[in-house]
């Protein structure tokens, strides 16, 4: 046999200031051109894998670092991280902070020119990706404008153009839609192809479903199971969810939650205003585009009749009290836009929430409905948990708001600092502070991205809560685990325009 | 058409001296003027004709109140308002309209080539990139903080203007923190920094208009010297 590519012996890490070791004792090897999946719960230690072969690891982060890493005859530890720039390439989680440049084109080249090729080679490896990836219709564009698959496309491309033996990925379908995760596959699937060692970090496994050679489970910092793709594809649910990881194949019936047009052959679709009216919250007039017309004296009111112009158009909705609903669609066709809108964020959008018989309009929208951003780092502001909820109220409760934080679960960390929390705990802060404001209807924007199987149940089973205790909870995902976990109903956005959809019957133990 | 980065720094440069020297006689307002339409006529014909038609009016409407309404016999607190306004207008807007025609149309790696082909240090090129870069994240996490402001119902921080800042803050810093720290960590991967020379796929050439754009500016540079100093 051969001399490995990558060689990790003995190595443990301890990141400075922690008081456990991310990894203990870890030795493995990978040969030249196999394609490894790295699995387990967050803080199981994958990235800190991921670091060790790209070098981050312990040349950027600091920390206690012990054992020997040799990656493509190089000791990493000797080697300058620039130096691996050509042997080694990363795609990360975050597309949002993996972009160097302002523009399509100079992020795929800004590899290439680090390592001083020459201008023609360069242009030559641009034009060579471009084709590959099918990415003519990306170039020349602002990365701020494109949605997170054609970023992740773009990152991959900016890494491909360095042409490494070997690519590493940190989660990389975390903020991806069904599509763009098919996408991913196509590019992982090349890149097998071109005989590329592929390592990739991941929760959500279905889509890697068969281009997988190997895979590795790690748990605590340690290596506690070892499959090949083959064996791996053959576990059951019931042994995954042991290991607290998420399906493996989707299922074709998962599949069916996110197909595309519900509305035409689809006979449990139902247009999103029949459903039953009494003990409901009823959604009226929500017209909104982002191509603003221009206005003299006069804003334009956004109507029905701008028809193909709206980004949004939903001319009546009914919201059943206490449920849990999906609301599910591709990247872009409107979901965030219906959020936003729902909760008075869109000033332009101008319909009203009907509720109990009272009319909410305007900024009123605002103290009705509630969502929690994705980032939700975004929505704290005070130096503590309690200060946090306090601020919501109008009249400050002190009893109340300790109520609320017990309810929660999270009244042990009152006078803790907010960001000094983890994420499913400042998830819970702000949802604390949602009802502290009296909020009914509770909007989540993609709660479980990046989220392991163990804390996405968790996630699920505090919106089923929330539901039961009388909110209504609207929950836009991409997690078909995670609808068939808590929702009630799915809300198809296509187009701007909404649909009521049954969950259909996934999962037997459903609670 | 399409200038080199290199003019366009040289454009800004020329521009911002010659609106530090006040215009005396007609023929350096006509030259001043001149100077102005330049930024304009390039901005259309880069197609940002919003931008280039505001900048139009606004500098129109001033020189026309400027010469057209007010004079040294103007009295009252709307004409020395007016006349204020006007002036400052007048006299800096032509840098306002060059530096935002050059960041408008500028790409990154134009930029950063250009730097390079002056020789300028890496170190200093990469910051400005960066910092070009960073602006647009900025703008987007602080937009997504307002929205959590609007909701939660704190955007006047409940009267209290420190709480009003700290509440937009806070959370920014500690994003761009995060970002900054996951950016530089990808750019490294990426070879940045390494002790090779970096190149830039980006071939800059100064063409017939550069030397036009660049004889044109000096031009005026000189006679607004002549004029002011020597003469």
């Amino acid at each position: 046999m051969t001399e490995p590519l990558i060689e990790i012996a003995n190595v443990s890490w301890r990141y400075k200031g922690s008081t456990a070791d991310s990894l203990s004792d870890v030795s493995l090897t990978v040969p030249a051109g196999e394609t490894l999946l790295l699995c387990g719960s967050s803080g199981s230690g994958k990235t800190s894998v991921i670091r060790l072969i790209n070098g981050l690891i312990p040349h950027y982060y600091n920390g206690d670092f012990r054992g020997s890493v040799t990656v493509a005859g190089r000791n990493i530890a000797e080697t300058e991280l620039t130096d691996l720039a050509g042997t080694v390439g990363t795609v990360f989680q975050n597309p949002r902070s993996q972009f160097f440049s302002v523009d399509t084109d100079g992020e795929i080249v800004f590899g290439p020119e680090n390592v001083g090729l020459p201008p023609e080679e360069i242009r030559r490896r641009k034009k060579q990706v471009t084709e590959e990836m099918h990415l003519s219709e990306l170039l020349d564009r602002s990365l701020f404008e494109l949605s997170g698959g054609e970023k992740q496309r773009i990152a991959c491309a900016s890494v491909a153009a360095l042409l490494p033996e070997i690519i590493l990925l940190d989660e990389p379908s975390s903020n991806l839609d069904w599509m763009a995760m098919e996408n991913l596959r196509e590019i992982i699937q090349l890149w097998k192809q071109q005989g590329k060692t592929v390592i990739v970090s991941e929760h959500r496994l279905w889509y890697l479903a068969g281009i997988i050679d190997r895979v590795l489970y790690l748990k605590k910092g340690k290596i506690a199971g070892e499959w090949s793709g083959v064996d791996f594809a053959k576990l059951s649910e019931e042994e995954l969810q042991a290991m607290a990881l998420r399906p493996t194949v989707a299922d074709r019936k998962y599949a069916e939650l996110f197909r595309d047009d519900p509305a035409e052959n689809d006979e449990t679709a139902s247009p999103a205003e029949e459903a039953a009216e009494e003990d409901s919250i009823v959604l009226r007039e929500y017209y909104f585009s982002y191509k603003k017309k221009p206005y003299i004296f006069r804003k334009h009111r956004f109507s029905e009749a701008d028809g193909e112009n709206l980004n949004l158009c939903i001319p009546k909705l009914v919201l059943p009290r206490g449920r849990v609903i999906a609301v599910v669609g591709r990247n872009g066709t409107g979901k965030s836009t219906f959020l936003r809108c729902l909760c008075g964020l869109e000033k332009d959008c101008t319909g009203v929430i009907e509720a109990d018989g009272e009319t909410y309009r305007g900024r009123k929208r605002i103290g009705f409905s509630y969502m929690v951003m994705q980032d939700v780092n975004h929505q704290l502001f005070t130096d503590s948990v309690e200060a946090e909820v306090l601020l919501s109220m109008k009249e400050k409760d002190s009893k109340r708001c300790l109520r609320i934080l017990s309810r929660l679960g999270i009244l042990p960390y009152k006078d803790v600092h907010p960001m000094a929390l983890s994420g499913g705990q400042k998830q819970r802060v702000a949802i604390a502070s949602a009802i502290a404001a009296g909020a009914e209807l509770l909007l989540f924007d993609e709660p479980t991205s990046g989220l392991d199987y163990a804390h996405m149940v968790k996630v699920g089973k505090m919106l089923r809560e929330l539901a039961d205790s009388g909110s209504t909870v609207l929950v836009s995902t991409h997690d078909p685990e995670l609808i068939a976990l808590c929702c009630d109903t799915e809300l198809v956005i296509r187009h701007g325009r909404a649909f009521y959809r049954a969950v259909p019957e996934i999962d037997a133990n459903k609670n | 058409m399409r200038l080199d980065p290199r003019t366009k720094l040289f454009m800004v440069f020329v521009v911002s001296a010659i609106v530090m020297m006040s215009a005396t006689t007609t023929f350096l307002w006509v030259v001043r003027i001149g100077v102005t339409m330049v930024p304009i006529v390039l901005l259309i014909s880069e197609k940002h004709y919003a931008s280039a038609f505001r900048f139009l009016v606004l500098y129109g409407v001033a020189l026309a109140l400027l010469f057209g309404l007010l004079s040294e016999k103007s009295e009252g607190l709307l004409s020395a308002l007016l006349l204020g306004y006007c002036s400052i207008v007048v006299q800096f807007l032509p840098a306002m309209i060059t530096a935002w025609y050059v960041v408008r149309t500028t790409k990154i790696g134009e930029f950063v080539s250009a730097m390079q082909r002056m020789h300028i240090p890496d170190g200093i090129t990469i910051s400005l990139a960066v910092v070009m870069r960073f602006f647009p994240t900025i703008r987007e996490e602080y937009a997504s903080i307002r929205d959590a402001m609007k909701m939660r119902g704190v955007m006047l921080g409940g009267g209290n203007a420190a709480k009003m800042i700290e509440f937009r803050m806070i959370p920014l810093l500690f994003s761009c923190v995060n970002i900054g720290d996951e950016l530089s960590a990808a750019a490294i991967t990426r070879g940045l920094g390494g002790k090779v020379k970096r190149t830039s796929a980006t071939e800059l050439a100064m063409r017939a208009p550069d030397w036009l754009m660049v004889a044109a500016f000096t031009a005026a540079a000189v006679v607004f010297v002549v004029c002011k100093y020597v003469l």
